[in-house]
């Protein structure tokens, strides 16, 4: 008998060598899993940071604008023509060139956004005029790639979009001290511009926040409000069994699908404004709701009975238990839900390609029926247009956009952990 | 009872939202259409919206069948003023306006775009003619040894098509049949190369429709691929792949002259000035269409026309040109500058 | 008075209402020593406030929606006198100006007198309008808000009338997921069954080639024309295929690691960085697959000596994986989390090391779970759009090598219906149909899912 146990002690032994590495090996896989979802994880806001982070700044030029009396007067100061001033002021610093060819090239140089700044400018103070005044207005977006280094001076002058004569005159300006890169704040104050030196996020920003701000309004009351109907009230029947199928499907239906039903009820047949935030928001409702719901229901399921028990055992009605005690235990838990489904509505892009959302907008909207548009679908407009300096805009607005999506997500992570109860 | 009021303070927004939703009439303008001529009628709205007293106009980019559709729709604030067009509007869609109720529209040729077959800087220049581009991409072709016949094409690298073409596999990325850039590309390039051959030129006068078959149908076997409308997507590809070629428009070469170069064309290739004088010959008009009823009811409108069609605008030395529109003639410009200002409705022949 | 002004004096009556109503309440209690009362306080301010509140609410809302139609029928009544004839169109654009002049928002110089004057007239109407709306609305307020605020009585079941009221409030609510699916399911299916008027039934579900990239107009040739749905399919498949293919592995080893062998700081810091992952929006995956992960995939194949198409599936079906990995990973951990511990420690009583437990004991257990999971995931993948649209190409080829060019369902939809076409042809309805199809799939696959989910679920609870 010790002779057969032996033997199987001595099985056992043998093999654990080869167990044990098993073991480690499976544990390593694992391990290995992790650390490469989490290494695209950098790659990806890696590459988009190394294309997108020169955005934040934006090249200058220095320029002497001498505010003359005759082309200004306080009548005419929405009408004036600020863009011959500015190209006066950019012409004297360049007093060898001739011809109207070089000239305009030279004007070129700055971005016709300057004589837009000019305006404002006078506007706001008519007692400049007649004065000189130094101002640092935007350069061209050429100018600005230039600057930045994205267009190389080694290549042959027919394959850039800048000439040799105005790197020259650029590094005329640089010697002079007249170039100067800053902080690019036009980029989150203004709205879209096909200029990309003028184009900025405010007007995206500001159309998902009042898209996020419908789509939260409804689809979080709504969304709670469901799930204490079922998971608190609702009878075991066929209407609930339909509901709740209803509902987990939902969660998992392809979110371009939500974009047809959006253009056919709400702007077919509703019609309601197209392009606005309001339609933009109903859309983004219903596709975030069976999120909501779902969350909200795990997080009321959280609840232990016996705190029901107990407040019933008290004598609260059902709606005092549910009102008094659980939601306000299981509020957190459904906040944390609300707020990933708020987070996904902001990235969601593909239904609103259906409702009219993509469109330039310049004007920052200022309400819910303003034309508005959102920010991954400027992101997927920039990345649409021509001009090369759109292309670290489009990065940046990238990173925009996951930077407001990090906070939520962390605040969403926050709340769980500050209020996650374990019973 | 926090919750109850919560409830109704949301309630009260929502009804606040969707009354204010529906009581304003439109104040800006609409416009939709093709994504080829969606960055210069933006960057005139752009301009007009900063320098006038109106908002900025709307501008969707729907695509020239889209555009139409939502254009002809009706006459009413709910439908858009103008629509962009990379081709002239077809008897069709005229028909479905004036059905629609949209009697009177208004033609506007805002000036030229080329098509460019181009491909990356880091392979060679293409010198290629249009019959070399239809041999290369259409599906059927007049049979290769001389018989007068059409044949499933056979060709698989550039050098089987021309022997002073290199050697590698044909594999051009193009728009689809949505794009207005393919009709034009057919008409172009596909019609004029099939009709080098005589039988099959022939054809169109016994059978318009087989002509079209034999010469606008594209080959499906892989050597055309078909790459969607988002026209950078194209470039990145080119650049990443130096065998292939792209088609597109001429903006798209213009903003990208140091990746990627346009091939030579019958003998000339893409520049601002051989599309602007016509030595280049695969070039199309753009158009905007502007529902005549609109305005006056609409604001701006009329004074958006006059930015478009203003000198500094659409002009040689506009800021259109910068964006890469080739300008009419002067005289073309001058006729369509008064129509816009006339608003004469098109009659289409 | 304006309407929004209007909600909030109704809403501030309300809040009045309620305090009266409970303090009402509160007087009786005291007073009435011998019968107590049914409800608390609250509720009889409560049911007071709902009474205030809903009546003229719903007066609100119906005079919002009626009247502008009314008035403007009025108002171009009198237009038509002055006008003649006119048709919709021309009238519908005259109401718009009207609207225009009522906002005050118009440039245009001569505005013809007679709209002038019906905009006037629209004006004081809509003034008058208002005013009435606003003295039924607030009158109704008080009337029902008194009726109610007389009827407060010990006897009177304030919490049950309250609770009812809420109860149905909750219902109504959980109902809108019905007519959401009703409503995407009629609005796919009005259009795809005009498809398939023209287009047989077996053809699209069974034809093996797609092209749809037919003539958009009578002079225009384009490709054939067919609509057979099964390259697409494949396509949409293959492309999922290889996504499941990195996600599967990836996500279920991470949520093993992550449930048994981690600790839980390990745990708190990479679970949400691993959900980050399933964060991104998919436009920047969409840019990502087309400008990075291709061309790299171009490169390697072609150092190899392999032909690789710039779309192949293998980049869109890559980054997709990557995508799904959290996906797959944090239901994995729920169900793997789900298994009793009563079985572990069973396998390591028996001398078993974690990973078979996990291979022999685990695995097993969780696996209905985890293949619900998975197939929530792959109906995920099939649906997802802006990835494929900016990384996979247009060509329906149907072919399993992962180097190739194919097209997936969502691809097509967002082509054929954002690009220039005409509505009326059945390239353009085919997108519904694709709709139809896509819903169908993935409702399919989620039923299934949920199904064994949930089966397998009941099974330890």
């Amino acid at each position: 008998m010790s002779a057969t146990q032996q033997s199987t002690m001595d099985r056992v032994h043998k093999g654990l060598a080869a167990r044990y590495r098993k073991e480690k090996r499976f544990r390593l896989f694992g391990l290995s899993a992790i650390i490469m979802s989490l290494a695209f994880l950098v790659l990806l806001l890696g590459s988009i940071g190394a294309k997108g982070y020169t955005a934040f700044l934006q090249t200058e030029i220095l320029l002497d604008i001498h505010l003359d009396a005759e082309t200004l007067d306080v009548e005419n100061l929405a009408t004036a023509n600020y863009g011959s001033l500015v190209k006066r002021a950019m012409l004297d610093n360049f007093p060898q060139v001739k011809g109207r060819r070089d000239k305009r090239e030279l004007s070129k140089l700055v971005s016709t956004g300057a004589s837009f700044q000019l305006q404002k400018l006078v506007m706001s103070q008519p007692e400049l005029i007649g004065t000189v005044l130094s101002l640092w207005v935007p350069a061209d977006d050429e100018v600005d790639m230039f600057v930045k280094g994205h267009i190389s001076r080694e290549l042959p002058e027919s394959s850039r979009r800048i000439n040799d004569k105005e790197i020259e005159w650029i590094d005329q300006l640089q010697a002079a001290g007249r170039i100067k890169k800053s902080f690019n704040a036009t980029f989150f104050e203004a709205g879209d511009s096909r200029e990309p030196e003028l184009a900025g996020i405010r007007g995206a920003t500001m159309g998902s926040f009042y898209t996020l701000l419908v789509t939260l309004l409804l689809s979080f009351p709504i969304g709670v409000a469901a799930a204490v109907y079922l998971e608190e009230f609702a009878p075991q029947n066929r209407l609930t069994d339909l509901i709740e199928v209803n509902i987990n499907n939902l969660a998992a239906i392809p979110s371009i699908v939500f974009g047809l039903l959006g253009l056919a009820v709400f702007l077919n047949f509703m019609s309601l404004a197209r392009s606005s935030s309001l339609v933009g928001g109903l859309v983004l409702t219903l596709m975030t709701l069976p999120t909501i719901i779902i969350a909200a229901r795990a997080s009321l399921k959280s609840v232990p009975p016996s705190i029901r028990e107990a407040a019933l055992g008290v004598g609260a009605s059902k709606m005092q238990t549910i009102s008094h005690h659980i939601l306000p235990l299981a509020l957190p838990g459904m906040l944390t839900g609300a707020i990933i489904g708020m987070a996904r509505a902001l990235g969601e892009t593909a239904p609103l390609l259906m409702i009219g959302m993509v469109a330039f907008i310049v004007d920052v909207p200022s309400g819910f029926s303003d034309p508005a548009t959102v920010l991954p679908v400027q992101i997927y407009l920039w990345a649409d247009s021509p001009e090369r300096a759109f292309v670290e805009r489009t990065s940046a607005a990238i990173m925009v956009l996951l930077f407001l999506l990090l906070t939520m997500n962390a605040t969403a992570v926050i709340l769980r952990n500050k209020f996650e109860r374990r019973w | 009872m926090r919750k109850f009021g919560l409830t109704l303070a949301a309630a009260s927004m929502l009804v606040a939202a969707t009354t204010t939703a529906q009581a304003a009439g439109r104040d800006y303008i609409s416009m939709v259409g093709s994504s080829t001529v969606y960055p210069f009628s933006t960057s005139v709205a752009e301009q007009f919206g900063k320098t006038t007293k109106f908002k900025t106009p709307k501008i969707e980019s729907t695509g020239t069948g889209g555009g139409m559709k939502l254009f002809c729709a009706g006459a009413g604030t709910d439908t858009p003023d103008l629509t962009n067009a990379s081709r002239r509007m077809k008897k069709s869609e005229m028909a479905t306006c004036q059905k629609n109720g949209v009697k009177e529209v208004t033609e506007i040729k805002v000036g030229y775009d080329g098509i460019v077959v181009a491909n990356s800087k880091k392979a060679p220049q293409f010198k290629v003619s249009r019959k070399d581009l239809y041999l290369a991409l259409a599906k059927v072709v007049p049979s290769p040894d001389g018989a007068e016949k059409l044949v499933e094409n056979p060709y698989k690298t550039w050098k089987d098509v021309n022997k002073s073409l290199p050697a590698d596999k044909i594999e051009v990325l193009g728009p689809p049949p949505t794009s207005g850039t393919r009709d034009a590309f057919v008409e172009l390039v596909m019609d004029e190369g099939c009709s080098e051959y005589g039988f099959v030129k022939a054809m169109k006068k016994v059978d318009k429709k087989k002509f079209k078959a034999a010469c606008r149908t594209v080959r499906e076997d892989g050597g055309y691929i078909e790459a969607g409308e988002n026209d950078n997507l194209i470039v990145q590809k080119l650049e990443a792949n130096p065998r292939s070629l792209g088609i597109f428009g001429f903006s798209f070469l213009d903003q990208n002259a140091d990746k990627i170069h346009g091939s030579i064309i019958d003998g000339s290739e893409p520049t601002f000035e051989n599309i602007a004088d016509g030595s280049y010959v695969v070039s199309r008009p753009l158009f905007i269409y502007v529902k005549n009823a609109h305005v006056g009811v609409i604001p701006g409108i009329k004074e958006f026309l006059a930015e478009y069609t203003s000198d500094r605008a659409w002009g040689e030395e506009g800021y259109l040109a910068e964006k890469g529109l080739i300008p009419a003639p002067k005289a073309e410009q001058k006729k369509y500058a008064d129509i816009a200002k006339n608003l004469t409705p098109v009659v289409l022949d | 008075m304006s309407p929004s002004m209007l909600v909030t004096v109704v809403l501030a009556l309300s809040t009045l209402a309620f305090w009266q109503g409970k303090r009402r309440a509160f007087a009786l209690s005291r007073q009435a020593s011998t019968t107590r009362m049914h409800s608390r306080p609250g509720y009889y301010g409560m049911l007071t406030a709902l009474w205030c509140a809903v009546p003229a609410l719903v007066i609100v809302v119906a005079w919002q929606s009626a009247s502008d139609p009314i008035l403007t029928r009025i108002v171009m009544d009198g237009v038509r006198e002055a006008k003649g004839a006119l048709s919709p169109d021309q009238l519908n654009l005259m109401i718009n100006d009207v609207r225009n002049l009522v906002s005050g928002s118009i440039y245009s110089q001569n505005v013809d007198p007679v709209l002038q004057l019906a905009a006037k007239r629209y004006q004081s109407m809509m003034h008058i309008g208002n005013m009435a709306m606003a003295v039924l609305a607030l009158s109704t307020a008080l009337g029902t808000a008194y009726y109610a605020y007389s009827r407060i009585k010990p006897t009177l079941r304030a919490r049950n009338h309250v609770e009812m009221a809420v109860e149905i409030l909750l219902t109504l609510c959980s109902t809108i997921a019905i007519f959401i699916t009703v409503g995407i399911v009629l609005s796919v299916l009005f259009e795809s069954i005009r498809f398939f008027q023209q287009v047989p039934l077996t053809d699209f579900l069974f034809g093996l080639k797609w092209s749809p990239q037919m003539a958009i107009r009578a002079d225009q040739a384009g490709s054939s024309g067919s609509f057979g749905a099964i390259p697409v399919l494949t396509g949409t498949f293959l492309i999922s295929g290889i996504a499941m293919a990195i996600a599967v592995p990836f996500g279920l080893m991470s949520a093993i690691y992550l449930s048994e062998y981690a600790g839980p700081k390990f745990r708190a810091t990479v679970k949400p960085l691993l959900e980050i992952l399933a964060g991104v929006p998919t436009v920047v995956y969409g840019f990502f697959a087309a400008l990075v992960v291709a061309p790299l995939i171009r490169d390697i194949g072609l150092s190899f000596g392999l032909s690789v198409s710039s779309e192949s599936a293998l980049a869109a079906g890559l980054v997709m994986g990557i995508m799904i990995i959290p996906f797959v990973s944090s239901l994995s951990d729920d169900v793997i989390n789900a298994v009793p511990q009563s079985l572990r420690d069973g396998s390591y009583g028996l001398g078993a090391t974690k990973s078979e437990t996990i291979k022999l004991v685990i695995l097993p257990a969780a696996l209905p779970g985890i293949v619900g999971s998975i197939l929530l995931a792959v109906s995920r993948a099939i649906g997802e759009t802006m990835i494929v649209v900016m990384a996979a190409g247009l060509a329906a080829n149907m072919t399993v090598n992962p180097l190739q060019a194919v097209t997936t369902v969502t691809v097509q939809i967002v082509t054929l219906l954002v690009g220039d076409q005409e509505f009326d042809s059945p390239k353009t309805l085919a997108a519904f149909a694709l709709g139809l199809l896509l819903f169908i799939v993935t409702l399919v696959l989620n039923v299934i899912a949920l199904y064994v989910v949930r089966k397998y679920r009941e099974e330890y609870e």
